[in-house]
């Protein structure tokens, strides 16, 4: 598996193809998060913002191989190890944009609450922004791993689909990512901390499964 | 290794590209398919070397396996000696011995100039050395080729032919496919058809019939026969004929061009006899 997201991770970088997605987040990010704003909210942001950015990754790395090289690939280690070596992919510079982004807020961000009348615990509050982008990045996984090749092959359905389905994950009820994110602007409100752990889980539970999914799928269909 | 009941379609009721395949692959056997264009030869190479899994049916006993396609137009970012590095390692090679073997392997291929080239920048056929390089430099127990040959120049062809016999002396299975009915010729130990979605298994390639001509004809006191003679003759003295007279045997598509090579030679071969012998059918 070490071999496999050697190759996978070279593939990303070299291909430059992560330059856009990152691009969005970065000119997102600039349009939210401003000095001395409380620190809460801007966590709260900036996982919102990985959540579409991570989708994207996916795509970028579930379609990074031409069909011929995929295929070698896949004959060495078998169709599912191949699969799940581009989502993990996605995941590890999901996780690595999301802590960069995470300590810029921590270094910019005003450790106080929303109407800056309680001073926030800064340590504390960086790791429930980690905890929140962590959420964000595995939903976003989900979303890209279900919305990409294998499952849709077109490029008509899939890029607004992704796009669709990770805004959607964002606002809709019963979403980890909507329950990490109020949890976050509620502690922003009274200036408590609170560590978003449940939605962690819940998160991890539907990225796994749609990685099983689509892995599965990856062994049936181009 | 061996195929039980295999089957495959694409897409959720379509129609089966192929049905009901059973197929022995013991080790140290060399196989090939043969069949027409979209027989579905590709699939079952496919199923075979596990990049796709059957809709029906089961493979057992598949060995680490590499696959080569046809065509490996690789736009990816790498140099070939990254690329074939990479993959030694995805292959489950050590670090040394995959670079190790990557070197190797371009250089066998008379590739190694190219070693530090990006495989965008490659042609054709130095791309699909890449490709054959990437299947045989961690000596898979399986060894698929979906007409591999195909785009290689002559001397990686005999490059190919023998590391391919090699990889069967070792004790590995290797299957094949290539619109060359010469290909390996005499050496695969089996022959499978695909036909209408089944898979058969032949007793050995069937010999095109072929019209074929007798040219009788005689040199020169001491000449030899010019070179390199159109469709390749089999060549042998005549029985009871004069010293110097030969009878070439030759198909029905080449015995003009023959017949006008011999008479154009300086000095020229005069013709006793041209007999056209018909294939049996």
């Amino acid at each position: 598996m070490t071999a496999l997201l050697r190759y996978q991770a070279t593939l990303l970088i070299r291909s430059h193809r992560w330059l856009a997605p990152l691009l969005f987040h970065g000119i997102l990010l600039c349009i939210g998060v401003r000095p001395g704003e409380p620190v809460l909210d801007s966590f709260a942001y900036a996982a919102a913002v990985l959540l579409p950015t991570t989708a994207w990754l996916v795509r970028v790395c579930v379609t990074n191989e031409p069909p011929a090289a995929r295929a070698c690939a896949a004959a060495a280690v078998g169709p599912v190890r191949a699969h799940l070596a581009a989502l993990l992919t996605a995941l590890l510079a999901s996780a690595a944009l999301g802590t960069a982004c995470a300590a810029v807020v921590a270094a910019v961000g005003a450790p106080r609450s929303t109407d800056h009348r309680v001073a926030v615990p800064l340590l504390p509050a960086t790791l429930a922004g980690l905890v929140a982008a962590l959420v964000c990045a595995l939903l976003g996984v989900a979303v890209g791993a279900l919305c990409n090749r294998p499952l849709l092959r077109s490029t008509a359905w899939a890029v607004p689909g992704t796009m669709l389905v990770a805004c959607l994950a964002l606002f809709v009820w019963g979403s980890p990512a909507r329950a990490a994110l109020s949890r976050l602007t509620a502690g922003s409100i009274s200036g408590s901390v609170p560590v978003p752990l449940p939605p962690l889980a819940f998160a991890a539970v539907l990225a796994a499964g749609a990685t099983a999914v689509a892995c599965a799928v990856s062994r049936r269909r181009e | 290794m061996r195929l039980t009941g295999v089957g495959r379609r694409y897409g959720i009721g379509g129609p089966w590209v192929l049905r009901d395949v059973g197929m022995e692959l013991p080790a140290g056997a060399l196989l090939r398919v043969q069949g027409a264009n979209g027989s579905g030869k590709s699939t079952l190479l496919r199923v075979i070397a596990g990049i796709d899994a059957p809709d029906a049916g089961r493979v057992e006993g598949r060995p680490r396996t590499a696959y080569v396609p046809e065509r490996f137009p690789a736009a990816l970012p790498f140099t070939a000696t990254g690329y074939l590095t990479t993959m030694g390692r995805v292959h489950g090679l050590g670090r040394a011995a995959a670079a190790r073997a990557a070197g190797e392997w371009l250089e066998r291929f008379g590739a190694g100039h190219h070693a530090r080239t990006r495989l965008s920048q490659l042609s054709k056929g130095t791309s699909q050395k890449v490709a054959v390089a990437q299947g045989l430099l961690a000596a898979p127990g399986l060894l698929v080729l979906d007409e591999a040959w195909t785009g290689l120049d002559p001397a990686s062809r005999t490059v190919l032919d023998r590391a391919v016999a090699d990889r069967v002396a070792d004790g590995g299975t290797v299957v094949f496919v290539d619109h060359d009915p010469g290909r390996l010729a005499g050496r695969a130990d089996a022959f499978f058809r695909v036909e209408a979605g089944r898979v058969r298994r032949e007793r050995e390639a069937v010999p095109v019939a072929e019209d074929r001509v007798r040219i009788e004809a005689e040199g020169p006191a001491g000449a030899e026969l010019p070179p390199a003679l159109p469709g390749d003759p089999a060549c042998e003295p005549v029985p009871g004929g004069r010293p110097g007279a030969v009878r070439l045997t030759v198909g029905a598509a080449h015995s003009d061009e023959l017949l006008r090579t011999l008479l154009a030679a300086r000095p020229a071969w005069h013709i006793h006899a041209v007999t056209p012998r018909e294939a049996n059918r």
